[in-house]
């Protein structure tokens, strides 16, 4: 039998006496996008940074293509071809916005993939490009606006060309329009292809979002956390309609 | 013939359209050729040494802001370096009789392995804490020192150490082009790919952690490279002084080091090396009123830093050349319109 994409086994974290993530399990096929959701304070972002190695869990373990990921540095698993963005953006404000990128472009994923002359700088204003903030790409990133800034983040995480994404909270804080935007990106990105000089294969994609109306829309399946724990997994019908998961949201008998 | 020509024309034609359409290029190619050229107008001793001890001084600033303005790692024990350089290409002069052509690479190598024993225990440090040990490693250096005096001399130091020549000229440009080669070649390393994942580390760690850059190595390289130039530094200093001493590894020296590196403006290589070719002789010439000498040193830094907080060098540079909102190429200031994409400059 084939090794499963991603298969996250019994993973735990406590912060002090808060079991933040608890005994959360779940897989994932290549090609699929899963959703995140739970109320505030729900461990998704938690489970997240278990996931790419920015927080080192109790017990349990993430398996990525048969390699364990539990241990590893943070850079090996993104050379890997796990690629998160920050829910909270975290841009290097001095620098220009390209330079941002560039910083993408030199890890030795992005370096050994693409064409064989390596051009940074070209390579960088794609990844912006595909993000579409390349008429800015000379400005220091301080002087970008909220959309802006997570349209940034998620140049960066696709500039690695990674195979399995994590997006912490795309939409968060954006209008609307914008919100529609990142989501044509997104179901662009899935779908893969050639972007300047960025190949992609369509990574897999985990979503941790708020805006159930737009997220039901991109993902494939939906995995909904409360208190740590694993609460419902199903298709997004499946999950809207499940009364365990309309409790969690809207507290007992919410649902009538 | 018509190669030479063609060769002098395309020199004549990179001066007029690059170097004279930017002050601060105007003022970088005037600070070369008065440099090279001060022999010439003068051959006073007084002055060629003062111009010696700033060329080595410039070398060891714009080290400490290669590690600590670039990469943000808070290095107040800068001496360290220095005094390793100064005291391992002593000892290698004096005990293995290599001459100063040899012992000044090979204490910088020391230098380079004293940056990654500093620098291993310090990754895990941040800022403050970051700082503060730093701080401790030459004062315990200089403890070894004092402990072994049969080997280092003690509180004396290594004296009767060679020098590269006894030639007042042959000194001079040995000093001021070493020190304007590595001051290039920093330069080059910060602008290059490797300089903005230095940038990027002093930003935020974690994030260039998450683009997939190895921070260990990037940090321990900026450790390491910052020590080699210190070392150089500390070795030249050794060779020309004829004496290594303790006095390389005093407090005040580190600090002395980030005064300049902040005077100047951290981050930009060249603001460190304009700012001790501005402090250096400063302090020489208020020898005339030795009591209130280090007073009215103290006093000039103070007020630099509180109307320039972003450093002299850089904040006359802004003064003299504005950047193009559009384009970002530098202009100078007297222009109304960018030089390439034609934009208003207001």
């Amino acid at each position: 039998m084939a090794e499963p994409f991603l298969e996250v086994k019994a993973l735990c974290k406590s912060f002090g006496g808060l079991q933040a993530v608890n005994n959360v399990g779940f897989r994932m096929e290549k090609k699929e996008v899963l959703g995140l959701i739970g109320p505030n304070g729900a461990g998704k972002t938690t489970l997240l940074r278990l996931l790419t190695g920015i927080l080192k869990p109790d017990s349990g373990s993430v398996r990525f293509r048969g390699k364990q990921l539990v241990g590893m540095k943070i850079w090996e698993i993104v050379n890997l071809g796990v690629a998160c963005t920050f829910q909270n953006m975290r841009p290097f404000r001095r620098l220009p916005i390209i330079a941002n990128v560039m910083v993408s472009c030199l890890s030795p994923r992005s370096m050994r993939r693409g064409e064989w002359v390596k051009i940074v700088r070209a390579k960088a204003m794609d990844a912006l490009e595909f993000a579409g903030i390349s008429d800015m790409a000379l400005e220091k990133a301080s002087t970008l606006s909220q959309g802006d800034l997570k349209r940034l983040e998620v140049a960066r995480a696709v500039a690695t060309d990674p195979e399995l994404l994590l997006l912490d909270e795309p939409f968060g804080g954006l209008s609307p329009a914008e919100t529609d935007l990142m989501a044509k990106s997104i179901r662009r990105l899935h779908k893969g292809g050639r972007f300047g000089r960025l190949h992609s294969e369509g990574p897999a994609m985990i979503i941790v979002e708020h805006k159930l109306q737009q997220l039901m829309k991109i993902v494939d399946r939906i995995v909904v956390l409360n208190f740590g724990t694993l609460l419902a997994e199903g298709t997004p019908d499946e999950v809207v309609n499940n009364p365990l998961v309309i409790e969690a949201y809207l507290g007992q008998g919410g649902g009538q | 013939m018509g190669l030479a020509l063609f060769y002098v024309k395309k020199f004549f034609k990179i001066v007029r359209n690059e170097v004279l359409v930017l002050p601060s290029r105007v003022v970088v190619g005037l600070f070369f050729i008065v440099l090279l050229g001060l022999p010439l107008i003068t051959q006073d001793p007084y002055i060629v040494r003062i111009v010696i001890l700033t060329s080595i001084f410039a070398i060891l600033a714009a080290s400490w802001d290669l590690l600590s303005g670039f990469t943000g790692q808070m290095n107040f024990g800068h001496a360290l370096f220095f005094g390793v350089g100064a005291y391992s290409s002593a000892l290698i002069n004096l005990h293995a009789h290599i001459p100063p052509w040899g012992s000044v690479p090979l204490g910088a190598v020391v230098a380079v392995l004293a940056g990654l024993i500093v620098g291993i225990p310090c990754l895990r440090l941040k800022h403050t804490y970051l700082a503060l040990t730093t701080l401790a490693f030459p004062i315990i250096l200089t403890g070894i020192i004092f402990a072994l005096p049969q080997y280092t001399g003690g509180e004396f130091g290594l004296s009767g150490v060679t020098r590269f020549t006894n030639s007042l000229i042959g000194n001079y440009y040995l000093h001021v082009v070493t020190m304007l080669v590595t001051a290039v070649v920093m330069w080059k390393i910060t602008d290059s790919n490797t300089g903005i994942i230095f940038h990027a580390i002093r930003e935020d760690e974690l994030a260039v952690k998450a683009s997939g850059i190895n921070t260990t190595r990037y940090k321990l390289l900026a450790f390491s490279l910052s020590g080699f130039f210190a070392g150089i530094a500390g070795g030249l200093y050794a060779h020309y002084m004829r004496i290594a001493g303790p006095s390389t590894l005093e407090v005040s020296m580190s600090f002395m080091v980030v005064i300049w590196a902040i005077f100047g403006g951290a981050a930009t290589i060249y603001g460190p090396i304009g700012a001790v070719f501005i402090l250096y002789p400063l302090l020489e010439f208020f020898r005339i009123w030795p009591e209130y000498r280090t007073m009215i040193f103290a006093a000039v830094v103070l007020v630099i830093l509180l109307y320039m907080p972003e450093g002299l060098i850089h904040w006359i540079r802004d003064k003299i050349e504005t950047e193009c909102p559009r384009c970002k190429i530098r202009n100078a200031a007297t222009r109304k319109t960018c030089r390439v994409c034609t934009a208003g400059l207001d």
